[in-house]
Order: structure tokens, then C-alpha cells, then sequence
């Protein structure tokens, strides 16, 4: 669904992305691991069409998107959902999800995907009328992911979903994300919290320095040594967790 | 009291008019993140245009006043594409781009009332519309033209907020407003956006200047003394805020007209700026500048 091949770029002449090439199946959840300063939002950025990517190519559902307009890719089906749980502060809930579903123009279609996103999210039904500065972060995330739901997306990309929130928020967050899934979302995940995002995705790549450093089926990661010692510090009691997801 | 009462009516209804440029500058920084230094000359050729179709069609005042708006906005939606993108493209606000653009501004200023004083000459021309019998209420008895005015910017901006508020296009609006990549992420044009933007608010310029023309003269010098109240306007009820913007302008209206009947009129222009720094001594963010900041 989703393949880059060298895709290289940056913020004016520094260069953050030296070559990335990764693929996503259709179906799969993907995650994109690595520490900070990376590069893992830089590579986001390239794919939702924030930055142009200097070279390299980048192809979604067959067709080349490097280089296109971001709201040209929301249109194609891909969705970035961005890390600092961006939502207009002084627009309601409801406000927020309803831009997310800009690209759709029917009253009836925009009726149905607030009701898929406040089925997955019943605090933000609870909350519709609520100015977004007064959730707090747990539910600013979940706004901001059931609003990248709202353009009913192919696939998302998911930045830093865990960030800056307590282990019961986020064990909540990531069983959604699960569900969305299990539904039928494409996904490629960028977390530092290694351990949930490799006991959810199939697949995963390491990267560092702006190139990919490893990669391998989410298991092998998971109990590879030398990733574990580097990113990891998961048991494999965390991978028995994963069932009860 | 009857005077006091009347110099009241008049601040408010000029107090309306500042507030529908004061509306177009705010639109215009919050989408554009910059100063629109020509919006004086919008309203100016907004008037003129209306001033035309009035001659040329015979048409009625509203019609007019609408004709104008669209007119005029599309002009500025001309005037953006052209001149103003290829210099945002590279940055707005406090960047070198920013300072670009503001001086840009002054340039287009200057070429449109060129433009303006080619077309309709040197002299001030009467607008001659008839708005009919003054309107009695009670024992008070209001010019119709001071009502006009006001229900008019009161439609018009209550049209503004519906449309903001409740459609799909209004919430992209806000949604550049408030931050431009988080809005091409939910699958916004941005660019079109900033376009309408501009183009709204090129046409409650124009509107303002429709509304006026007929108790002033219209002139190709008449955005020079608009421009600075609106801005003032725009500055007290808290840059960027669009009931601030709106609020501003009443008040600015009113002190002014209170002056001049009271005081003095050879100093008219001056008291909108004491307003201005009392304000901004008492609240350095303007009246609505909590509102203001809400902007990302
Ligand atoms: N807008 C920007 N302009 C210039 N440099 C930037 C910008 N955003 C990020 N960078 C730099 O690019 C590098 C990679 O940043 P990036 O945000 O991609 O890292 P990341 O892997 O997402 O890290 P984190 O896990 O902390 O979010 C960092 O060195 C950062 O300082
Ligand atoms: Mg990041």
C-alpha cells in the first residue's frame, strides 16, 4: 500500500533523512522505532506531503505522492495524525472532527463518520460541546486520532500516540487503535514506546540517523537481543499481554 | 440629552463601518499572518465600484451594496494571487518576507488610488442615493441613512459569523487561521483558503465603503483616514479577535462623535487614538486579547 524507496530530505539545507526505505502491506500495522531526534516525524512529514522529500520516491496505493500537495494525499486516502496533539483550542470537539472530515462533502457521510469516530471514542460524544482547551491530554489524543478517522483514510500515520501520557491512558489509546485496525486500517506507527508498539504492529523498522538500521517481523524485534538492549526493556511477559489487547 | 443621544447614533454608525474594515484587517492577519496596509484603498475602490454599478444600473441600494462586495472581493482575490502569494510563499509575520509584504501593502496603496484617480478623477463625487423619511421612535428621530448603516453591518456580520461557524468552507477559515499545516493535514486547500479569506474580507471593505458613501463624499483619499481608524479599532478590541474587531470599532465611533460634538471637531481624528493608548495602558492585548491568542 505504502512503499518509499532513498527517501532523502530535510528543513532548508540541513539534511535529516539520508535514504529511507520502508514498506507498508495493506492491512498491516507497521512501526517506526528509533529515539530522539531521529527523524521518524521528518519521515512522517514526507509522506502526509508537510516537506517535500529532496529525492527518493514514495508511492501510495501505486501512485508516486512525493512531492504532492498534503491535501492532495488526505484526498488519495493517507493521514497523518501529528505528535503534539494538535487541535484548534478554540474550536469545540465536535468543530475539530467535522475539519476532519473537510474532504467529504455530504451531510449524511459527515453524520456517519462522527458516529464511527464517537464509537470509538465515547468520551469525545460526552464532550462534543466542549472547547478542545479544556480536555485533557488523554482525550486530546484520542480527538485527534478519531478526527484523522474522519476523511475515512485507506491508511494513517500515527506520530508519538503514547507521548507525554500516563501507562492507563495510553494502554486505553492503544487498545482503540487496535480495534481501528482490526477494522480494517493500514497503519504505520511511529512510537518510542517500543515495547506497546511492537506488541501491535506485525512489522517494524528501526531507524537512526536518517536511515533505517533495522528491521524485521515485530516477534523477532521484540526478542532480538541487541534491539532489546538498545531500544527496548521488554519481557516477554509484555508479548502474553498482547493477547488480552 | 436628545444631542448626546444623536452624537451616540452617529459614533455607532461609523463605529459600524470602522468595525467592517477592522473585521477585513483582522481576517486578513489571522489567515495571512500579515498587515494588510491597502485595506483603506479596498474600501475606497468598494465605494467607487458601488458608486458605478448605482449610476450605470439604477439598481437598488442593496443590490448595489452586494454587487460591490463581489466586485471588490474579487478584485482582492486578483490582488493576492498576483502580488501578495509569491511574496508569502516564502514566509509571513516578523520574517524578512513579513517586512516585504508590509511594505508591499503601502506600494499597492499608492497604485490603487493611481488606479482610482485615472479612472474617476481628482474630485469628490456625491453618492445620491434617497433612503427615504427619517424613522421615528418614541420622541427619537433617526436620519434613515444612520439606520441603513447599521441594520446593514448587522446582516452582514451576523452573515459572517453563521458562515464561520456553521460551514464547511467557514471552519476551513478558521482552521488556516489558526494553524496552516494542521489544516492541510485534515485535507484543506490552504492556498484557496487564503484566498477566500481574502476575498471576504476585501469585500466588507467594500461594503463599509458602499455604506458610507452616501452621508460623505466618495474620494480617491477617502482609505487614508479608515485605514489608521480601523487598524486602532482592530488594536483595541484585540488584533486578530472578530468581535474584538467589531467592539473596537463601536467604541472608536463613539469617542469620536462624542469629541467632535462636545469638545472639538477640528481634533475628530485624534481621539480615536487617545482611546487607543488608554486601552492599551489598561490592557497591553486590547479588550479581546485572551480571545486572540487562542490562535496557534
Ligand atoms: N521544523 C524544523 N526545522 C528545523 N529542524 C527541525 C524541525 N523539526 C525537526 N527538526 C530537527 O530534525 C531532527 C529530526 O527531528 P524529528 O522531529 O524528525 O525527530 P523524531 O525522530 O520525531 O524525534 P522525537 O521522538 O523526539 O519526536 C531533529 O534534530 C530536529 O531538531
Ligand atoms: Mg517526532
Amino acid at each position: 500500500m505504502l512503499k518509499t524507496t532513498d527517501v532523502t530530505g530535510g528543513y532548508g539545507s540541513v539534511q535529516i533523512l539520508n535514504g529511507v526505505s520502508l514498506a507498508v502491506e495493506r492491512g498491516k500495522i507497521v512501526a517506526l522505532l528509533g529515539g530522539n531526534g531521529t527523524g521518524k516525524s521528518t519521515m512522517l512529514k514526507a509522506l502526509s506531503g508537510l516537506i517535500k522529500p529532496w529525492s527518493g520516491e514514495i508511492l501510495f496505493d501505486g501512485e508516486r505522492i512525493d512531492g504532492m500537495r498534503p491535501d492532495l494525499i488526505v484526498r488519495r486516502g493517507l493521514v497523518q495524525v501529528t505528535q503534539g496533539k494538535e487541535a484548534y483550542p478554540g474550536m469545540t470537539v465536535e468543530e475539530n472532527l467535522l475539519l476532519g472530515a473537510h474532504i467529504r462533502t455530504g451531510r449524511a457521510v459527515r453524520a456517519r463518520a462522527l458516529e464511527r469516530s464517537y464509537a470509538y471514542f465515547p468520551i469525545l460524544k460526552e464532550r462534543r460541546k466542549q472547547l478542545t482547551g479544556t480536555l485533557s491530554g488523554g482525550q486530546l489524543q484520542m480527538l485527534c486520532v478519531a478526527r484523522g478517522l474522519m476523511s475515512e483514510p485507506k491508511m494513517m500515520l500515527l506520530d508519538e500516540p503514547s507521548a507525554a501520557l500516563a501507562p492507563q491512558v495510553v494502554l486505553d489509546i492503544f487498545r482503540a487503535v487496535a480495534r481501528i485496525c482490526r477494522d480494517g486500517m493500514t497503519l504505520l506507527l511511529v512510537e518510542q514506546n517500543v515495547r506497546m508498539a511492537l506488541l501491535l504492529a506485525d512489522y517494524g523498522y528501526v531507524i537512526k540517523d536518517g536511515v533505517i538500521h533495522l528491521e524485521g517481523p515485530a516477534e523477532t524485534l521484540i526478542s532480538d537481543e541487541a534491539v532489546r538492549l538498545s531500544y527496548l526493556g521488554g519481557t516477554v511477559a509484555d508479548r502474553d499481554r498482547k493477547l488480552s489487547m | 440629552m436628545s444631542y448626546f443621544i444623536d452624537l451616540v447614533i452617529v459614533g455607532l454608525s461609523l463605529g459600524m463601518v470602522y468595525g467592517l474594515v477592522a473585521i477585513g484587517i483582522s481576517l486578513i492577519y489571522s489567515g495571512l499572518d500579515v498587515v494588510h496596509f491597502a485595506h483603506g484603498e479596498i474600501y475606497m475602490l468598494g465605494a467607487f465600484i458601488g458608486l458605478w454599478v448605482f449610476n450605470t444600473f439604477g439598481l437598488p441600494f442593496p443590490l448595489v451594496l452586494l454587487a460591490s462586495m463581489i466586485i471588490t472581493g474579487l478584485i482582492g482575490v486578483v490582488i493576492e494571487r498576483v502580488f501578495y502569494r509569491p511574496i508569502l510563499k516564502s514566509g509571513g509575520g516578523y520574517t524578512v518576507a513579513g517586512m516585504a509584504m508590509v511594505i508591499c501593502g503601502f506600494g499597492m496603496a499608492f497604485v490603487l488610488q493611481n488606479i482610482a484617480f485615472l479612472i474617476w478623477g481628482p474630485r469628490s463625487l456625491p453618492f445620491p442615493v434617497t433612503f427615504g423619511m427619517p424613522i421615528e421612535i418614541g420622541n427619537l428621530t433617526l436620519p434613515s441613512s444612520y439606520v441603513w448603516i447599521v441594520a446593514a453591518a448587522l446582516v452582514l456580520m451576523s452573515a459572517l459569523h453563521l458562515f464561520l461557524k456553521k460551514t464547511r468552507l467557514g471552519l476551513a477559515v478558521r482552521a488556516v487561521a489558526g494553524n496552516k499545516d494542521i489544516a492541510y493535514l485534515m485535507g484543506i486547500n490552504v492556498p484557496l483558503t487564503i484566498s477566500v479569506t481574502f476575498g471576504v474580507a476585501c469585500a466588507l471593505g467594500a461594503a463599509a465603503g458602499v455604506l458610507v458613501g452616501p452621508i460623505n463624499y466618495v474620494h480617491v483619499l477617502m482609505g487614508l483616514g479608515i485605514l489608521i481608524k480601523a487598524f486602532a479599532a482592530a488594536v483595541i478590541g484585540g488584533f486578530g479577535s472578530l468581535p474584538g474587531a467589531v467592539l473596537g470599532g463601536l467604541l472608536v465611533g463613539v469617542v469620536e462623535s462624542l469629541g467632535a460634538g462636545y469638545l472639538s471637531g477640528n481634533y475628530k481624528d485624534i481621539y480615536a487614538f487617545i482611546l487607543l493608548i488608554v486601552v492599551l495602558m489598561i490592557r497591553p492585548a486590547g479588550l479581546f486579547g485572551i480571545l486572540a491568542k487562542v490562535k496557534a
